[in-house]
């Protein structure tokens, strides 16, 4: 997206930052646009949505068996680096260039930072907590459930809060590829078409969606792990 | 009097003689190997057989590092050792279950749950109704002194705060067996004092059977039926001792009680003979 105002910084048809934001009332208010955007927000919310069902439960069986970890790391390993807008093509030629491909972009894009903190934070919940937990007659099953999943809670809430953005730039970047619907296509419509005042417009409304999503989960994830927010802020001296 | 090193399991109740006592506790020739980073093996536990009587109060003492922890995570059923066995009720220990309940060295407790969520826990995962187990479970946070606490945190509470509420928490289920892994020993002499009055309260009503690990002998001797002295590299046991005073224990009366600082006096003698505080913690 800064690399989109770059661009159009160099050019002479700059538009002011009144006029951009002049054109945010026109898009909100124009129907088309309006059902663009909430198509876009129902793929994002379903892409995160079937990411975190399956990555958390995944990474936590990781974090808590060798025999899971080992079964799964070298798939992730392969797809970690890969830019998941890069896979798009592929999948398009499978799945077209419908809603499907573009959820499934914004699912890959969500479920490693998610499967990855869920791992970490459950390879490090106190054994003694789960002995514990066994003592009171748990299964293993109920453990995972009902220990591992808590203690881990703070971690896996931070994966997700990436998760969040990325499902946010993936769902853009999709949208880019496969232009036939969504926020992203008409950012890029317009920038094809010179409408610089759309382009800026869509760029503070996208821009405003993340802020406004990051802040509702944050207060969420602060509300859910309360318990275990540091007690005292260790004072920062920049002498 | 004299202080007898027996390996015999017999003692006899000095208060309140029952029927004979019978084994709950039986460890056979345990040994415990770990294999350290660095590849080399190294004997935690070696060839221990110990055991003990239902309703008595056992003690472990032993310097830092003699396996103690390890030998209580065996009986626990969290680990199982390398080579022996232990049995409950004459049942092989396969793995852990409420009969024994621990309270860890750690405290272990579980950070996103209050004090009273933390001690209603066991209790409701037996099925105990809501309203029971919470009525039981705030009795139990009184009895170890954090009344006024019970919506804290575990993060809100000091060390000596978290210990009281895992030894509640353990308790709350009603455990055949305590494990406790120094228990007392991160609090400060008065809380101390009282808690080990407490346990000894609670233990002369119910008698609950005890194995109570620690490093301090006076605590030892003072609470225990029976004190078992390990050393260090391998974990064995050194000396087993029967602490024949009688019960219930006054505290104010047995610190005056010649019996009771002449075991003192003698266990620490036989600990410094073959220098096993050296390294202890
Ligand atoms: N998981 C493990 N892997 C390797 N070695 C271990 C492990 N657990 C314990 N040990 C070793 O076994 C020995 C006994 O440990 P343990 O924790 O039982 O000692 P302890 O008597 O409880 O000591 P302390 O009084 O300090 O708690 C130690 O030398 C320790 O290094
Ligand atoms: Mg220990």
């Amino acid at each position: 997206m800064w690399q989109v105002a770059s661009l159009a910084l160099k050019n002479d048809s700059f538009p002011t930052a009144i006029e951009a934001i002049r054109a945010i009332p026109d898009i909100l208010g124009d129907r088309e646009s309006l059902i663009n955007i909430l198509a876009s927000l129902r793929r994002m919310a379903i892409g995160f949505g079937i990411a975190v069902l399956i990555s958390i439960p995944l990474g936590l069986l990781m974090g808590r068996s060798r025999a899971v970890a080992a079964f799964f790391n070298p798939l992730l390993m392969i797809i970690y680096p890969v830019p998941k807008a890069a896979l798009m093509p592929i999948i398009m030629l499978w799945l077209g260039v419908g809603d499907v491909t573009k959820t499934l972009v914004i699912f890959l894009g969500v479920s490693l930072p998610v499967i990855y903190h869920s791992f970490e934070g459950a390879k490090a919940v106190e054994e003694k907590m789960l002995w514990s937990g066994a003592a009171m007659g748990l299964s293993p099953a109920q453990r995972l459930v009902r220990i591992v999943l808590p203690a881990a809670l703070p971690e896996i809430l931070t994966g997700c809060r990436t998760g969040l953005v990325l499902a946010l730039i993936t769902m853009i970047t999709s949208e880019m590829i496969a232009r036939q619907s969504g926020a992203g296509n008409i950012l890029f419509n317009a920038l094809d078409m010179g409408q610089y005042d759309t382009v800026f417009a869509m760029i503070i409304i996208v821009g405003a969606m993340g802020i406004c999503l990051d802040a509702i989960f944050e207060r969420i994830r602060a509300r859910l792990v309360r318990w275990s927010e540091p007690q005292f802020d260790m004072p920062l001296s920049f002498s | 009097m004299k202080v007898v090193p027996s390996r015999s399991s017999e003692w006899v109740r000095p208060v309140r003689p029952q029927k004979p006592a019978s084994a709950i506790i039986e460890i056979e020739r345990v040994s415990q190997v770990f294999q350290t980073s660095t590849r080399k093996d190294h004997v935690a536990l070696s060839d221990i057989s110990l055991t003990i009587d239902e309703g008595a109060f056992v003690s472990i003492l032993g310097p830092s590092g003699c396996g103690k922890s390890t030998l209580l995570y065996v009986v626990g059923g969290f680990v199982s050792p390398t080579s022996g066995s232990a049995k409950i009720k004459g049942r092989t220990i396969t793995g852990p279950g409420p009969d024994r309940g621990p309270v860890f060295q750690e405290f272990a407790l579980f950070p996103w749950k209050t004090v009273l969520g933390n001690v209603m826990y066991g209790p409701r995962q037996q099925g105990v109704r809501a309203t029971e187990a919470e009525a039981q479970s705030r009795a139990l946070i009184e009895m170890v002194g954090l009344k006024g606490y019970e919506g804290f945190y575990p993060k809100e509470l000091s060390g000596g705060m978290k210990q009281r509420v895992a030894l509640a928490r353990t308790l709350a289920y009603h455990p055949e067996v305590l494990l406790m892994d120094e228990p007392f020993g991160a609090l400060d002499a008065h809380t101390r004092t009282r808690l080990q009055n407490d346990l000894l309260n609670i233990w002369e009503r119910d008698r609950k059977t005890v194995l109570f690990v620690t490093h301090s002998v006076d605590e030892a001797v003072f609470l225990s039926d029976k004190v078992v002295m390990m050393s260090t590299s391998p974990g064995r046991i050194r000396d087993i001792i029967d602490i024949d005073l009688p019960r219930p224990r006054r505290r104010n009366e047995l610190l005056l009680d010649p019996r009771y600082q002449k075991y003192v006096v003698e266990i620490e003698r036989m600990f410094d003979e073959s220098d096993l505080i050296g390294s202890s913690s």
